[in-house]
């Protein structure tokens, strides 16, 4: 395909992406945030699903050698980079997603967000030339680097490669693993839900519990004056 | 139109993500912003410093700038969706952070987004809707990084609040 169409593809994709990213109000920062702050798991959720269809799909792929994964070394920088990252998205309150949407939104925070990203990569780029770390991917081997904390390269194809057991057979098993958290999930929410009903008739109950004046005569239980009484004398 | 009127399900809003992502996946790669914003940063950079950006080696090593990466246009795609969108359904309208803390907080948080991208060469998308679904070893390393920045971004984010 040429570099053009390339382009266009991308695109096309990206429109659409944004179009149902501002429609469905779908935050992976809120994923994670509200999943950990406040206990709801709205977006946590739609994550779970998109993986569970993307495990099974490209895993299905790559087991007949079709598609482009990703190829480059990983290792520290890769956990450090993320760790880096997840306090950078919480506290701009949006993603490399979000910030895009937002800022289509007419959101100027998120534009703020987007220009110090482009600030920080470029602040990193100047400190890479300081100590090469990561490697680049040019120097990246493939295998094990552990004085340049790099753990090499490895995903579905290669365990297929490795072990003889197609790659989609680790997809599935993925799959199955994220559907089990969503799973758990769903039945958290249904206890909410539960608990959440049973407070609100508490609360109902407790207001409708008519006074001591309006009991109908006789009253079945000692007025308070007569308590009282009986503990003076 | 209705879909212009109600919010849409992320459920459903990813699932078709998610088809389209396969179809990307098997054209040219999976969906991933970071490479996209590195390359602008590139071309930005270049604008201001013409050819003295190359004497930068991330820049001429890693990520030699050009115009016809196709990472860049998903990022101008999802703010064009995000444009269309937003006026389709009358929710475009300029928001501006109120106080100075949150003009703060997202200006750390920007420079801490790109810092990370950088250095772990992948973004929050290519986390869990590229590596991780390849069950590429560096999605897992990935995805415990991002869980633990998360979580300390929202002790410091509730310290804030409650500040």
């Amino acid at each position: 395909m040429s570099p053009v169409a390339e382009c266009m593809v991308a695109f096309l994709f990206g429109s659409v992406v944004g179009l149902l990213m501002q429609r469905s109000r779908f935050c992976n920062t809120a994923a994670l945030r509200d999943a950990i702050m406040f206990k709801t798991y709205r977006n946590t959720k739609a994550l779970l699903v998109a993986m569970m269809i993307l495990s099974t799909g490209f895993t299905a792929f790559m087991t007949v050698g079709a598609g482009h994964p990703l190829e480059f070394d990983v290792g520290l920088n890769t956990f450090a980079g993320l760790f880096l990252f997840g306090i950078g998205m919480v506290l701009a309150g949006a993603c490399t997603v979000s910030t895009w949407v937002k800022a289509g939104e007419g959101n100027v925070g998120a534009v703020w967000a987007l220009l110090f990203t482009f600030v920080g990569m470029f602040l990193f780029s100047l400190a890479w030339g300081w100590n090469y770390w990561p490697p680049a991917p040019s120097s990246m081997t493939g295998d094990p680097n552990l004085p340049a904390l790099q753990l090499g390269f490895a995903n579905a194809r290669t365990l297929q490669d490795k072990l003889g057991i197609p790659a989609v057979v680790f997809g599935l098993i993925q799959s199955g693993v994220l559907f089990a958290i969503y799973r758990a999930i769903l039945r958290k929410e249904r206890a909410q839900h539960a608990h959440h009903e049973k407070r609100q008739k508490e609360v109902v109950v407790e207001h409708q519990l008519p006074s001591a004046d309006l009991i109908p005569w006789p009253r079945p239980e000692k007025s308070q004056n007569e308590v009282a009484a009986e503990h003076q004398g | 139109m209705e879909f212009f009127r109600k919010t849409l399900d992320p459920v459903i809003a990813l699932s078709i993500i998610a088809v389209m992502d396969i179809f990307l996946f098997l054209v040219i790669g999976a969906w991933t912003v970071g490479g996209g914003e590195t390359m602008m940063t590139g071309l930005i950079a270049q604008w201001f410093m013409g050819d003295d950006l190359k004497r930068i080696p991330f820049w001429d090593v890693v990520f030699p700038p050009h115009g016809d990466y196709w990472k860049i246009y998903i990022s101008l795609g999802m703010l064009f969706g995000a444009v269309v969108g937003a006026v389709a359904s009358k929710e475009f309208y300029l928001r501006m952070p109120r106080h100075l803390s949150e003009w703060l907080m997202i200006t750390v948080g920007g420079l801490l987004m790109g810092i990370g991208i950088r250095l772990a060469f992948v973004c929050n998308v290519s986390t869990f809707f590229g590596l991780s679904a390849e069950m590429n070893v560096g999605g897992y390393l990935a995805i415990s990084g991002i869980v633990a920045g998360a979580w300390v971004g929202s002790l410091v984010y509730k310290k804030m609040l409650e500040g």
